[in-house]
């Protein structure tokens, strides 16, 4: 965490809310290793700290949403119970989890639907 | 209602991964989008609500254990919300069919390193 210093972290969320704003996802995909390697935080706490800036990032995007009446909040309702719930596991497990595979299958998964996307 | 409960499922699993940071909203959008065909924009709302209860859930644990480096969040909450708007704003005057195509382009080269990242790190040498 040696140079975790101010506009470093600034660049690094600016590059994620923008991310985040447009497509709706990502922000962490882009602020994790940007913490990690710009910032200097440690792996775990990059993580954590990941999940601490995207949650004001997402209200201010919904916000823009809501704004131009694009809100689906009927067909989100599901997502969010589930997400509430995903959230506690996530909090409960997150010192043990084993890294390695997550990246592989998410990085597998993610490249699928890219393509999938580009493609159809 | 089966469909009710199979979103709630993607919304648990995806949630576990959101909850540590990373990649569940990514892998969301892909099981909305690619699996369920729904239409990129509607897609990116869900999935913006989504993290809201998700996120808090994860956070009080993640601040609990001291995880949390305010110092790094609070710089990058506050320059993250003006990109947040602006690419929001830009987003909602783009077709649906373009942005699920800049997505799709965009997923690639974060799944390819987040391959990387997995295949590179050896089990127990550097923790994540």
């Amino acid at each position: 965490m040696k140079n975790a210093s101010f506009w470093r972290c600034a660049a690094a969320g600016a590059a994620a809310g923008f991310v985040n704003g447009f497509f709706g996802a990502g922000g962490g995909m882009v602020l994790v290793p940007l913490l990690i390697r710009l910032a200097g935080l440690d792996d775990r706490d990059a993580f954590a700290s990941a999940v601490a800036v995207i949650l004001p990032l997402c209200a201010v995007s919904i916000a823009m949403y809501a704004l131009h009446a694009a809100l689906p909040a009927r067909e989100a309702l599901p997502y969010l119970l589930g997400g509430a719930g995903g959230g506690v596991l996530a909090g409960l497990l997150f010192q043990k989890v084993p890294v390695r595979f997550l990246h592989l299958g998410l990085g597998a998964l993610i490249v699928y639907g890219g393509l999938r996307l580009i493609l159809c | 209602m089966l469909s009710f409960w199979l979103a709630a499922a993607a919304g648990l699993l995806c949630g576990v991964l959101s909850g540590f940071g990373v990649g569940g909203g990514t892998l969301l959008m892909v099981w909305m989008t690619v699996a369920l065909s729904l239409e990129q924009k509607l897609a990116q709302g869900v999935n913006l609500l989504f993290f809201l209860p998700t996120a808090a859930a994860a956070l009080v644990f993640h601040a609990k254990r001291r995880r949390v480096v305010w110092r790094a969040v609070l710089p990058a909450v506050l320059f993250g919300c003006l990109t947040a708007a602006l690419g929001a704003a830009l987003a909602l005057g783009v077709a649906s069919a373009l942005l699920r195509k800049l997505f799709g382009a965009f997923l690639i080269p974060v799944g390819l390193s987040e391959l990387w990242r997995g295949l590179r790190r050896e089990s127990g040498k550097k923790e994540a």
